[in-house]
C-alpha cells in the first residue's frame, strides 16, 4: 500500500485531475450556497414584509374605526374580503434544508414560497416568479452535479489502467510470480485510488455542512456519505471489472468512457424524453388560459353564482335579507367557481406528474446516476416529494385562510385590531426522517445491488485474466 | 523440485507445447534451447501458472501449480528477458515491494544484504530504477528470488541484451544460486552461456522436447553443431 501511494504520487496525473475534483466540488459547493442564502435572504425579505404591513394593519384599523382615516370598502382593513384578499395576506414558506447547499435539485424551478390570500388557489400557486431561463434550461453547477457527473470520470481516470498499465508495464508479471492472487493486487492497488477520490468526495460536503452550521443533520449527512460512498463504489467496480477483460490500456478507457456516457448521460436522457412523453403535462398557458376563462365566465355570473353559493351553505348566508350583494361576497363565489373551472387541468396536471414520478422511479435503477441523484434531491431537501409536501401543507394553509374569513366575509363581520394576531398562520413541518429514509434505503439497495454484481463479475473475470500472452 | 508430467498446452486447436515429461533437481541448472515459438516461454508460463495446462502437470517441490497456485509460487522466483519495476521507485523500494508481495519483511540492513549479494552496488540501490540498466534490474530480480529464499527458478532469457560482462556476472549468481540447491529452468538462445552455465541442456522444436544433454558430456562446439541438426525440417 505505501508504495502504491508512492507510485501514485509519482504520477502526476490522477492528483492533478483529483485536485480539480476538489476545486470543482469546492465551487459547486460555493455555488449551491450563494442559492441557499438567496433563498434564506428572499424568505427572510418576504416575512419582514409581512411583519410591516400587519403591524401597520394593527395601527390602522383603530384609527379607522376612530374615523381618523377614511378608507374606501374595498381598503378598508376592517372588512374581512379586503383584509384576506391583500393587507392581511400571509405567506407560506419552505425554508431550504440543512443541506439544501449540497444539492439545488429541483428547488430552482419550483416556487419556495406564496402568498396565501381569500382569491382561488392559482392566483398565489402560479404568481410572480422570475427565474433565468438559462439556469432553469441547464441547472446549477452544484455539488450534487459535481459527485453525479464529474466524480465518477475521476474515479475513472483514476483506476482504467489499474491491471493494464501493470500488464504493459511488464510489472504484473513479476508481481504475480509472487504468492499473491490477482483480486488481493487488484484491492491493494485500487485503496490507495479509494482512499484519494473517495476521502475527497465525502470531506468536502462534511465541511460544506459543518460551516453552514448544519446542526441537527448528522443522519441525514451519514446519509449523504453513504449515498456518495456507494455510487463511488460502484464506478470503481466498473473500472475492475472492465479491467478485468484484459484489454489495453486505451480500449479500457473508450469503454468505460462509454460506460460513462450511457449510465450518466444516455439513459437519463432517453427516460426524460419517455417519461414526457408517455406523461405529458399541460403547460402552463394552457393552465393560465383555463384560469382566465373561468375566472371571466365566473366573474360574468356574479350574483347567480353567490345565489347557488349560498343554497349549497345556507350556513354562512347573512343575517339580512335583501339588497344588492357587494363586491366581496360575489368575489367569494366566483373565486370558489374559478377554482371549480380550473381543477381539471390542475387534477390532469398532477396525475401526470404522478405517473412520470411513477415511471422514474420504475426505470430509475437502470442508470445509478439516476438513484444517486434521486437520494441526493431527497437529503438536500431539493425532491419533488418534499415540494409536494410543501405544496400540500400551502393548500391546507389555503384551506384555513379561506375557512376563516369566507364566512366573516358573508356575514359582514368586521374585524379589529386584536383579531390581525388571530389569523390562521403557517409553519412548515418538514418531512418525517422516516419517509425520507425509506426512500434512501431503497436507493442506498439500487446502488449497492449493481455494484455487487459488477464487482463480483470483476473478480470472476480476474481468475481468467490473461497475464501472459495478448 | 521441477517436475511437468505429460504437461501440455494447445491454442484453437494449435499445439504450443506437446506432452512434456521433465524433471529438475535442486542444483540443477536446466537450459532449455530453441527458435522463437517452439514451447519455451510456454513451458514457463505453465509452471508459473499464468496459462491453465491443456493436459498433464507441473509441480514445483511436490505442489500442483494449478491446484496449490499460491503455495507452489512461494517457492519459486521468475526472472523474465527484462525485469520491469516500478521505475518512481528506488532498487530498495522495489525490492521491499515485491518481497512484501511474498508476505516476506526484512531490514532495511537485509534488503542492502540482498542486492550486495545480487551485485548490485549500494551506491545504486537507493537510485530511483528509472536510472537502471537491463542489467542493473536483473540483479534486483535475483535479488528478489535470494530474498525469498527460492527453492526454484524459472528464467526466460534473462541474459538477452545484456553485455558480456554482465551476462557473465548473470551467470556467476546463477551459479551460486544453484549451489545453494536451487533447481533452475532457464529459457535461452545462448548457446555459448548455457554449455557454460547449465547443468544440462534440453532442445525444444515445435512444442517438442527433442532431446536433453548434460554439458558435461559436450565439447565446446558439440552444442551448436546439434543445435543446428536439430533445427533443420
Amino acid at each position: 500500500m505505501k508504495y502504491e501511494w508512492r507510485n501514485l504520487s509519482a504520477d502526476r496525473t490522477p492528483l492533478t485531475i483529483t485536485l480539480l475534483l476538489g476545486l470543482a466540488l469546492v465551487y459547486g459547493g460555493w455555488n449551491g450556497w450563494q442559492w441557499v442564502s438567496f433563498q434564506r435572504a428572499t424568505i427572510a425579505a418576504a416575512l419582514g414584509e409581512e411583519r410591516e404591513r400587519l403591524a401597520a394593519v394593527r395601527t390602522e384599523i383603530p384609527k379607522v374605526e376612530a374615523g381618523e382615516r377614511k378608507v374606501s370598502a374595498f381598503t378598508d382593513p376592517r372588512l374581512p374580503q379586503a383584509l384576506g384578499r391583500g393587507p392581511g395576506a400571509r405567506y407560506v414558506v419552505m425554508p431550504p434544508s440543512a443541506l439544501g447547499a449540497l444539492a439545488v435539485g429541483q428547488s430552482d424551478l419550483y416556487p419556495y414560497y406564496f402568498k396565501v390570500t381569500t382569491g382561488s388557489k392559482q392566483t398565489f400557486l402560479n404568481s410572480d416568479e422570475i427565474e433565468n431561463p438559462v439556469h432553469l434550461l441547464a441547472g446549477r453547477f452544484d455539488l450534487a452535479f459535481v459527485l453525479l457527473y464529474l466524480f465518477p470520470l475521476v474515479i475513472l481516470a483514476c483506476s482504467y489502467n489499474l491491471i493494464s498499465a501493470e500488464k504493459e508495464g511488464g510489472t504484473l508479471a513479476l508481481a504475480l510470480s509472487q504468492p499473491i492472487a490477482l483480486p488481493v493486487l487488484t484491492m491493494g492497488k485500487l485503496l490507495p485510488r479509494v482512499g484519494l477520490v473517495m476521502v475527497l468526495a465525502v470531506l468536502l460536503p462534511v465541511v460544506l455542512v459543518g460551516l453552514g452550521g448544519g446542526g441537527g443533520a448528522e443522519v441525514r449527512l451519514l446519509l449523504w456519505v453513504a449515498v456518495t460512498v456507494a455510487y463511488g463504489s460502484f464506478w470503481f467496480a466498473l473500472a475492475v471489472a472492465v479491467n478485468a477483460w484484459g484489454r489495453s490500456s486505451p480500449t479500457n478507457a473508450m469503454a468505460l468512457a462509454g460506460l460513462w456516457l450511457l449510465f450518466v448521460v444516455v439513459i437519463p436522457a432517453v427516460l426524460n424524453v419517455g417519461v414526457k412523453a408517455a406523461y405529458p403535462v399541460p403547460s402552463r398557458v394552457e393552465l393560465i388560459q383555463a384560469t382566465r376563462v373561468a375566472g371571466d365566465a365566473a366573474t360574468r355570473q356574479g350574483a347567480q353564482l353567490l345565489a347557488r353559493y349560498l343554497e349549497d351553505h345556507p350556513e354562512m348566508a347573512p343575517a339580512e335579507k335583501g339588497g344588492a350583494p357587494d363586491f366581496g361576497t360575489v368575489q367569494v363565489a366566483v373565486s370558489e367557481a374559478t377554482e371549480r373551472a380550473v381543477q381539471p387541468v390542475l387534477d390532469r396536471f398532477d396525475a401526470q406528474v404522478a405517473g412520470q414520478q411513477r415511471m422514474v422511479d420504475r426505470f430509475r435503477f437502470l442508470s445509478p446516476a439516476i438513484v444517486a441523484q434521486s437520494a441526493f434531491n431527497d437529503l438536500a431537501g431539493a425532491s419533488a416529494d418534499r415540494y409536494q409536501h410543501f405544496l400540500a401543507q400551502a393548500d391546507e394553509y389555503h384551506r384555513q385562510w379561506r375557512g376563516y374569513f369566507v364566512p366573516r366575509i358573508l356575514k359582514k363581520v368586521m374585524l379589529s385590531a386584536a383579531d390581525i394576531d388571530e389569523l390562521p398562520t403557517f409553519r412548515y413541518r418538514e418531512e418525517e426522517l422516516s419517509e425520507v429514509a425509506g426512500r434512501l434505503g431503497l436507493a442506498l439497495v439500487g446502488l449497492s445491488l449493481p455494484t455487487l454484481l459488477v464487482g463480483f463479475l470483476g473478480w470472476r473475470w480476474l481468475g481468467r485474466y490473461p497475464i501472459a500472452g495478448a | 523440485m521441477l517436475i511437468a508430467s505429460g504437461l501440455s498446452k494447445s491454442y484453437a486447436g494449435k499445439v504450443a507445447l506437446h506432452p512434456l515429461d521433465l524433471r529438475i533437481d535442486p542444483g540443477e541448472i536446466f537450459c532449455l534451447l530453441g527458435a522463437n515459438g517452439a514451447g519455451k516461454t510456454t513451458t514457463i508460463n505453465l509452471f508459473l501458472n499464468f496459462i491453465a495446462p491443456s493436459a498433464g502437470s507441473a509441480t514445483i517441490g511436490g505442489l500442483d501449480v494449478t491446484r496449490e497456485p499460491l503455495a507452489s509460487k512461494r517457492l519459486l522466483a521468475y526472472i523474465p528477458e527484462q525485469v520491469m519495476l516500478y521505475k518512481n521507485l528506488t532498487g530498495v523500494e522495489n525490492l521491499e515491494y515485491f518481497t512484501s508481495l511474498a508476505g516476506g519483511t526484512h531490514t532495511a540492513g537485509e534488503l542492502a544484504g540482498f542486492l550486495d549479494e545480487a551485485g548490485l552496488a549500494r551506491a545504486d540501490a537507493g537510485k530511483r530504477v528509472g536510472e537502471y540498466s537491463k542489467g542493473m534490474r536483473q540483479k534486483v530480480g535475483i535479488a528478489i528470488a535470494i530474498a525469498k529464499g527460492a527453492r526454484a527458478l524459472l528464467l526466460d532469457e534473462p541474459t538477452s541484451g545484456l553485455d558480456p560482462k554482465a551476462s557473465n556476472e548473470f551467470s556467476a549468481l546463477l551459479q551460486k544460486l544453484s549451489g545453494s540447491g536451487a533447481a533452475i529452468l532457464m529459457a535461452t538462445h545462448d548457446l555459448f552461456r548455457a554449455k557454460e552455465t547449465g547443468t544440462r541442456v534440453g532442445i525444444m522444436k515445435h512444442g517438442h522436447l527433442m532431446a536433453t544433454y548434460a554439458t558435461s558430456e559436450l565439447g565446446r562446439s558439440d552444442l551448436e553443431r546439434i543445435y543446428l541438426e536439430h533445427m533443420h525440417d
